[in-house]
Formats: structure tokens, sequence, C-alpha cells
């Protein structure tokens, strides 16, 4: 019966989890200096990519293969997501290399979710050479490090330098004062229609960009670390650029039709031309580019104006970690397509140069700055070796790179991010849609609300 | 699993229903009146012209904006017929957007989840209805008291069981399983079963059982082929409700490699120039749209009762 | 569902009683005894049924009672502890607002989608032609795929003055409106969608019932004098009254677990105007990355199981004369 078979493949499919799981276990013991045999190990590609991006990649794989005869290399899609990520970790779905968020690598470190790669990173040539506020995202409290911080980035102010021209603006001098902005974004919305400023708001992004306004008004919402995190949601700063945003909404007009962007749908509409100016991570320029097709020459984007004592731009990043179900193996594989893939391109030159070539070849960016995750002279030498291979408008940049360095970086709240993001949420959104919203009642709750989550974790 | 929103008591009530009267509320003698005739007249156009404007209208939209270029779409949303006929549109969702991809993971959920609905109602239905072992009573009302357990209690539980299966220890998130087997467990199809099969004449039974059939032969030889109306209706709503879940595959398929339609169209829409996106809403739509043509009057009949409140 | 019923009544016009001459098989016997009598077969047979519901509900429905008062991470090992996860739900200031939304939510749907598809119904059932095609173009809307609908909907609601219904209601003068992006337009406008892809199946129900209706008694009405409306309200609306309720209860149990409008028009949002009961134990299950409070989302769902148990218990009550 057809039953019978549909039992005899679950049951089949069991003995074959469980094989794998006592493999898993039986291999936890002293790391081995050199794996003995073939290992073969799954890595996360991006989801959504096209098929140039794609071929890319795996190209790259053929190049690492070649390099380490030994450890054959599998791809399985993944892109972070905040709603799927613990399913995945607790179903052991995770492939046995992953980007993770800045924000949760802290958590994964302290509950051993993730592989402790650290003896491993640790023998990497660089491995003291990280910028130190980078390197905390993905260390123990030892100091060692469980993930490997592969990108960095500081958010900055995105524009539209043709709906700048448009509405007779410089987009070769962008505001540099929160007033500049506010009056950018009426000159905008006046003159072509759009919106002049957007807000992120969904999906806890409205959160993270009313952090970000916070942080460059010398404001913090979370102070402390760990079990001393106190919540100061309700300071005079956040006070200020939520009054900001209720004056350019609802005086000036200056902020479209739609409250309820999350990252890729502002995005989407940024690079469709519907958006003045945003808030978001200086590293977007990819995702602008390759999966919504902006035109690369009308994109601007410049620092955050910083504005009162302590200021600072919120900077965040991504960490490479390795599932904690990989074998010894898989792991000592696992640390050095890490190395390969993601690191190599910053710090050797051949590396970066061959990454540089295969990307301009399949139309994929090259030479967006980023924010250094080693020193600033290392980025900079780094960015030398590929200057010839550059396909992004740098001088579009320049408002960025020409100051970002100058710029204190100060990193997101440690404890509950997401969650400090989640209650912070439906603040912006009530200013945004609701003209009568008590500003210092809502900022009240959401302190009572914060401090509550912050005494839960 | 939302069996509790449906209605065995309606359906079997309509089965009694007497022949279509001749009259309804408006007398043959009132209808020859030209007053009561032309208001009549005028309200049931009024309600056509409404119904193609909001039943088919959206759909039409939608077929149109499959087919014309993102720009014209913006500039003018309610155009009647596009200027110029985009038949690309259709081919890019199809390939770049990989829609054909989420195309087959759906049609792969909407049989697997048809097939454990067919196998646990028709098995069900037969051990409770006909072989009736001393153990079916108590069997029967467990599969009774689900249909009062909304699915939202499921859900989490339900969850962390497909994350771990008891005994055998095995997670079943990112298979298609996670999808197939807990639909399978609809206390609604097996009722319905149930009661087509206590309707079968007993002597049917009898007689093969004397002829030496035994239980698997009685039931693949008699009462299955009996079984075909029944078995029609468990499948065509089956097929309809694997192809609408969302918050179900979207729970226990996070990996985009296995995602049907209603999953992945929310979450590649932003990356989607306008056009291919309208069209690949107007793909998803079609298969739903035919199977509903092709079957109207299963719908039509009530049957559809499942579908007309969300649950 | 004249389908089922037309073969079943051919062959059986009423079920036969157990024949008398089946062999009693539940006897207490030997395992042997139970083996000749196909015990195993029928045990086999048996199988699919009672694994996938013993897996996949009785389990599940047993663990959610157990889960509801424990505290279960999926890291480390579920502790006891009573009724905490019920006193944390209960003091979360998002309950009251989630329950408010959800009951404004079934109260606009009951707004909209409950007289529109009855005055439809009632028109339709006067139609003596092509009666199919209005039923089928009322049925439309409900057979297109939820979140096809949703996202449809959601490029119709854009709020600029260049939207699609904002260009509409542009041509009477009306408008631009904010739809979704306003914290008091975006759950009528989640549920207009939502009436819209309804309607149609409470319009089929209507339509079977007044078909019905006993028409001896508009005839009696006509002999007191009754015109059409006096028919409609004294007749034919107090013999849909059972239906009616049914499709109430329907209604109101359906909309109690309402998720996918504002999942994917609004996230919840503005400021948590849209935020549902069943989106708020979607948010302590699933909301953060780094593992669920799957105990305060349990517990939510048994105290919204118990409400709906008492609506389910109402409606078999009344559809039960019906089916017996």
């Amino acid at each position: 019966m057809k039953s019978a078979q549909k039992r005899a493949a679950i049951a089949l499919v069991g003995v074959l989890s469980v094989a794998v799981t006592l493999t898993a276990c039986g291999s936890s013991e002293e790391p081995a200096a050199e794996p003995t045999g073939p290992v073969t190990i799954e890595v996360a590609i991006d989801a959504g990519l096209e098929p140039e991006a794609i071929s890319a990649f795996e190209e790259r794989i053929l190049q690492f293969e070649e390099v380490n005869p030994d450890i054959q290399v599998a791809t399985k899609e993944f892109t972070w997501s905040g709603t799927t990520f613990a399913a995945e970790l607790a179903g052991g779905t995770l492939p046995d290399v992953f980007p993770i968020p800045f924000t949760d690598g802290r958590a994964l470190i302290e509950r051993e979710q993730i592989a402790d790669i650290s003896e491993l990173v640790a023998e990497l040539p660089y491995a003291d050479q990280f910028n130190p506020t980078i390197a905390e995202a993905g260390q123990d409290t030892d100091g060692g490090m469980w993930a490997v911080p592969i990108s960095a980035y500081n958010q900055g102010l995105h524009y539209n330098r043709a709906l700048f021209e448009e509405a007779g603006l410089d987009p070769d001098n962008p505001p540099a004062t929160w007033d500049e902005v506010r009056e950018a974004a009426k000159v905008i919305a006046d003159k072509t229609g759009q919106a002049g400023y957007a807000h992120m708001t969904q999906s806890n992004t409205g959160g993270w960009i009313l952090t970000t306004e916070t942080y460059a008004l010398g404001g913090r919402v979370v102070e402390g670390e760990g079990e001393e995190a106190t919540a100061t949601v309700d300071n005079d700063a956040t006070a200020q650029a939520l009054e900001m945003l209720r004056e350019m909404r609802w005086e000036d007009n200056s902020m479209g039709a739609s409250f309820l962007y999350d990252w890729s749908t502002i995005n989407q509409d940024f690079a469709a031309g519907k958006i003045g100016m945003y808030v978001s991570g200086g590293a977007n320029y990819p995702n602008l580019f390759t999966q919504n097709q902006m035109n690369p020459d009308e994109y601007g984007v410049t620092v955050l104006p910083l504005e009162g004592d302590d200021a600072g731009t919120l900077g965040g990043g991504t960490l490479a970690a390795v599932s904690s179900a990989a074998s010894e193996a898989e792991q000592a594989a696992a640390v050095k397509w890490i190395d390969f893939y993601y690191i190599s391109k910053l710090t050797d030159q051949e590396a970066a140069v061959a990454e540089a070539e295969i990307a301009a070849r399949t139309d994929q960016p090259v030479g967006a700055p980023a924010l250094p995750i080693f020193d600033q002279a290392t980025y900079e030498q780094q960015q030398s070796w590929i200057k010839d291979l550059v396909n992004v408008p740098l001088e579009n940049f320049a408002p960025m790179t020409e100051q970002m360095f100058d710029q204190p970086v100060i990193p997101e709240p440690s404890v509950a991010t997401q969650e400090v993001y989640a209650a912070l949420d439906p603040v912006v959104q009530a200013v945004l849609t609701d003209e009568d919203a008590d500003i210092d009642a809502l900022l009240a709750d959401a302190q009572t609300q914060v401090q509550g989550l912050l005494d839960r974790s | 699993m939302a069996a509790n929103t449906r209605t065995p008591a309606l359906a079997r009530r309509r089965a009694t229903r007497p022949e279509r009267p001749e009259r309804g509320i408006v007398s043959s003698h009132d209808r020859r009146r030209p007053s009561v005739r032309g208001s009549l007249g005028v309200l049931q156009g009024g309600l056509l012209v409404t119904l193609v404007v909001v039943g088919l209208g959206p759909i039409l939209w939608l077929a149109k904006a499959a087919v014309t270029p993102t720009q014209e779409t913006l500039r003018d949303p309610l155009g009647l017929f596009p200027t110029g006929i985009d038949w690309a549109n259709l081919a890019t969702a199809w390939t770049r957007a990989e829609i054909d991809h989420y195309f087959v993971n759906t049609l792969i959920i909407a049989v697997g989840a048809w097939f454990f609905q067919i196998l646990v109602a028709t098995t069900g239905g037969y051990v409770l209805s006909v072989l009736r072992p001393r153990y079916g009573n108590v069997i029967f009302g467990l599969v009774l008291a689900t249909l009062f357990v909304p699915s939202v209690v499921l859900l989490v539980p339900l969850y962390l069981t497909i994350l771990d299966l008891p005994i055998v220890h095995v997670s079943l998130l990112n298979t298609f399983w996670a999808v197939w087997l807990p639909m399978g467990a609809s206390a609604f199809n097996v009722l319905l079963v149930k009661r087509f099969f206590d309707g079968l004449p007993r002597e049917i039974f009898e007689a093969a059982r004397v002829d030496g059939a035994g239980p698997f032969r009685l039931l693949w030889s008699i009462v299955l082929p009996m079984s075909r109306p029944i078995l029609g209706v468990v499948s065509v709503f089956a097929v309809i409700a694997a192809w609408k879940d969302y918050l179900w595959p979207l729970l226990v398929l996070p990996d985009p490699a296995h995602q049907p339609l209603s999953v992945r169209l929310p979450a590649i829409a932003p990356y989607l120039e306008l056009d291919v996106f309208l069209a690949a809403l107007a793909i998803s739509t079609v298969l739903p749209i035919a199977l509903f043509l092709a079957f109207q009057r299963l719908f039509l009949s009530g049957a559809g009762l499942g579908g007309a409140v969300k649950g | 569902m004249t389908t089922i019923s037309s073969p079943l009544r051919a062959t059986a016009p009423a079920p036969p009683p157990p024949s008398p001459t089946r062999p009693r098989r539940a006897r207490r016997g030997t395992p042997r005894q139970w083996l000749r009598d196909g015990g195993l077969s029928t045990l086999v047979i048996a199988l699919p049924m009672i694994l996938v519901f013993g897996v996949f509900s009785w389990f599940p429905i047993g663990r959610a009672l157990v889960m509801s008062v424990q505290e279960t991470n999926l890291v480390t090992a579920p502790v006891f502890v009573g009724l905490d996860n019920f006193v944390f739900v209960l003091q979360d200031p998002l309950l009251g607002k989630a329950v408010r939304n959800t009951l404004w939510f079934a109260l606009l749907a009951l707004v909209f989608g409950y007289p529109l598809p009855l005055a439809a119904a009632v028109l339709m059932s006067e139609v003596r032609k092509m009666r199919g095609l209005f039923s089928a173009l009322a049925y439309l809307p409900v057979v297109v795929p939820p979140v096809v609908a949703v996202l449809l909907w959601k490029f119709f609601y854009d709020a600029s003055d260049t939207g699609v219904f904002n260009t509409i209601a542009g041509w009477v003068g009306l408008g631009p409106y904010p739809w979704l992006q306003d914290a008091t337009s975006a759950m009528p406008s989640l549920v207009l969608e939502a009436t819209w892809a309804a309607a149609g199946g409470t319009v089929i129900i209507y339509l079977a019932a007044l078909v019905g209706v006993r028409t001896e008694l508009y005839e009696a009405a006509e002999v007191d004098g009754a015109g059409v409306w006096r028919k409609i309200w004294h007749v034919t609306l107090p013999q849909l009254r059972g239906v009616l309720f049914i499709t109430l209860i329907l209604q109101v149990i359906g909309t109690a677990q309402v998720f996918l409008e504002p999942f994917l028009f609004t996230g919840g949002g503005p400021n948590n105007a849209t935020l549902t009961v069943l989106m708020l134990i979607y948010d302590y299950a699933f909301g953060s990355s780094l593992g669920g409070n799957y105990g305060a989302a349990t517990a939510l769902s048994l105290m919204l199981a118990g409400v709906l148990a008492v609506l389910s218990a109402v409606y078999f009550r009344v559809t039960r004369p019906w089916s017996s």
C-alpha cells in the first residue's frame, strides 16, 4: 500500500536524522589538527539573488575548492530573518556557515547556540586586528571570538540626487543639520510631489531608525550593559526626534503618504524615485542597485547630522557564525570558508582583486563604501587595490566617505535589541499617523515597556 | 484544521431540501404588474452591474495589469486598455522571479495534502463506519472532539511538534511533510466520509464478505468505487485549502526553496518590478479560478461553505 | 451538497440499521480470536488516522495544556511556572488593545458583511434567468487566493492621490484617503477587503436557505394583502433565522482568528491599530529571533479557545436538530 511506503519513508528519514545527530554528538572532542578525509560544508547564499550573482558565488566556490581539495562546498539559500531564525536554529536546518546581525551575537554565544570556533579563529593572521568595538559583537565575555565580523555599517542619510535637482537643491551639498534636512524635505515635497523625508516603521525598523536619530541628537535608548541595562527611552533627544517627525509630517506635509515601510519596501520606493531622503544603513547600496535597479547616478549618501554632546552614528553589522551541529572537521572547513569568502577580499590583494573582477564582470557593484571592520588603513589599502575595477559613482559617495571616519560610531543596544526596537515601532507609527499623538505619553509608555523587556532578559 | 468553521450540518440540511419552488417572494401575479416588474428589473440589473464591477472587476484589472508596463499601470491605473501589451511580463515572472519553482512547490503541497486527507478520511471513515472495532467509538469521540478545538490552539504546540516529533525526534521543518501530515488530521473530512459510508447499503458489504473479500479488498474494490462523489468533494476542497494556506507554510517552510506561492509572493514583492509582480499574482490566481469554473456546481451548491468564513 | 446525496438516496432511501446477520466481532476473546476476526487488518487500516491525528492533533492539544503552565524555550528544559504565563498575558497592555481590535474587526465585519449578502441573496433568489451567472460572479472573489487578494488590494490602497482607489474617489471629488496609513481608517480598510473576499460564500449560504423557505406562507401573506417588503420582513427573514444565526456565529469564530489581513496589510500597525489576538499570539511565539515566549502564546491561545468553544457549543446546539 502507498501509505506503507510513505510511513516507511518517514521512518527512514527518522533513522537518517538520528544518525546525523549521533555523528554530531560523537565528534565533540578535542579539535583535530587537520581534517582527515574529504568534508562537505553547507554555506549560506543570499536568497533571491539574480542569476549573475549566483554564478559569481559559484565561481568563488570553485576557486575555494581548488585551494582546499578536501572540502566540498554546497550552498543553501538563507537570508537571516527575525521571525524564522529561532525555528531554524532549533530545527537544525541552518547551513553550516550563516550570517547573523551584530544584535544577536552576544545572546547566541552566551547560550552556546552557535559553535565555539574561537580557537580556529585565533589562528587566523588578522585575528587581533579587528576594530575592537566591532569585534565585541562576536566575542564571549573572555574575548574569544565565536562569530567573525564580516561587514559593518554606519547609518547614513540616503538621498535621491535627481529629486534634489528637480527641487532646485544642490545634490553635492546635502543637508548637514537636522534643520536643513527638514527644509530640504519640504522643498522636495513642494516642488516634486514626492516624499521629502521617509521613515521606516515596521518589523522593528521604526525602532532602529528612531534609535539612530536619538544617537545623532546625543541621546541613548538604553544605558548600561547586561544586568545593569536600564531603559532611557524617555529622553530629550528621542522626544526631539519625534517632534521633528511630527512637524515634518503634519506641519510641512513633507513625508509622503506611506507610513508602513520596512527595510525592503522603503528601498524599493527610494529606488523608484518616490523618496527624497531617508535614514538607513550606509551599506544599502548593493540592495538598491542589484535588487531594485536604481540608477547609480541618482543615488547620493551623506553622514547623519550630529547635534548635541555625545552624539554619534549608530553602527551595526553582520557576523559569520558556524552551526553548533557542525563536526570538528566541518568547523575547521567552515572557518576556512569564512576566511576565504568573507575576509580575504578585505585583507589580501589577490583575493580582493579576484573578487572585484568577478563582481564587475557580473554587474555587481564594486567599491561601494562600508564601515571598515579592521582599521582605516587596511580599508583604504583594500580600496586602492581594486580602484581600477570600481563601477560605482564614487563622487556620489563623497559626502559620506569624506566625513564618516570623523564620526563616533555607537553600537546598538546590547540587550534584547530587537525587542526594544519592536517596542519603539508603534511610537514612530503613532506620530506619523495620528496628528494628536502625545509624544510625552508615548515615550513614558515605551519607557515602562522597554524596562520590562530588559528586566526579563 | 479550521474544521470548526465548517458545517456538515448545513450540508446535510440541503441534502434533504425540496425541489426549487415554483415561486419566490414576488408572486407571479405581482410579476405581471409593470411597476413591480420594472423595479425588480432595475434592482436586479443594478445588482448584476455591481457584481460584475466588484466581483469580476479586480480580477480583470489584475489580468490587464499583468500584461501592462509598470509606468502605464502607475500613470493610469484605471485605463481600460493598455497601449501596448507586454507579454514578456508573464515570462519574466515565470522564469526570472522563479514563479515556476514556487508554482511547482504549491502543486506538490496541494497534491500531498490531498493524498493524506483522502488517505486518512477514507481509511478512517471506513474503520469507523464499516469495520467498527471496539475502540472505534473512543477514536470517533476523540476525532469529533478536535472539531471543537480552534486551529489557533494548535499553532504553537504543533509547530514545536514539527521541530521535534515525539518518539522519533526528527525535525520536519523545511520538509513538505510538515504541511501534508497536519492537513491530514481533518476531523471534518473523516466525519463527512464516515457519514457517507454510513449511508451505503450494508447488504453489499455482507455479500462481499461471504464471497471472501477481506477488509482491504472490500475498501478498495467495493467502498471506494461507490464513494466517488464524496471523494470528489473532499479532493477539491483539499486542493483549494492547500492553495490558500499561508501562516502554517510560512512557519514550517522558512527555506525559500520549499515555499509555496502564498508564502513567497509577499516576500518577493519588494524585489520585483510592479508589472512583473502583478503578473506573478495573476499566474497564482489562474489555477484556483480554473478549478472553480470546472467544478462550479460543487462550489455553488453550498459545499464551498468552508471558504466562506476564513479561519 | 446534492452531488453527494443523489447516489446515496438512489441506492439507500433510508440507511438500514446494522444488519442482524452480521457477526458480532466485538467479542471478548483471545488474541488469536482477534486476529482471526481481522482485528489486525482493521488496526492497520485505522493506523493512518490514529497516527496522523495522534501526532498532529491529539498530542499537540495535550501539549498546549502543558505548555501553558510551563516556561518553554527551545534551549533549556521546560520549567513549571504555574499560572505565570496567564498572568503575563493578562498584564500585557497590548492584550486589551488586541481584544478591542479583534472585536472591532468582528463588528465591522458584521456591519459590512452581514446585511449586504443577505440583500443580494434575496434579490438573486428572485432572478429567473442566469441565476448561475449571478452566483458565479458573487463567488469569484472567494476563489482568489487570500494572499493574492491582500497583495492586490494593498496596491489598490496606495495612499497617494494616484492610488487606484484614490483615483476612483477623485472622480467624484472625494479623497485622497489614507486607507491603511492611518490608525482610524486602517481597520475598516482591512475589513472591506476581507468582506470582499468572503461575502460570496455567505451569499451562497443564504441563497440555499432561501430555496427552503415555505412558499405557502407567501400566499397566506398575500391573502392578508402584504406587499413585497412586508413579505420579506414577516415571512422570509423569520424563516432564515436559523441560518442567519449560524452565519453570525461562524463569522464571529472566523473573525476572532483573523491574521492574514493585518499581518500582510499593516503588520498590526499603525500604532497597533490593527493588532489582533492571533497576531499577538504570533508575536509572542515568533516575534523574536532568539526564541519565542511559547508559554505566553499557548496561554493566550487557550483563553481565546475558551471563548470560541462557547460559541462552537452554541453553534452545534443550534445545528444538531438538522444533522440528526
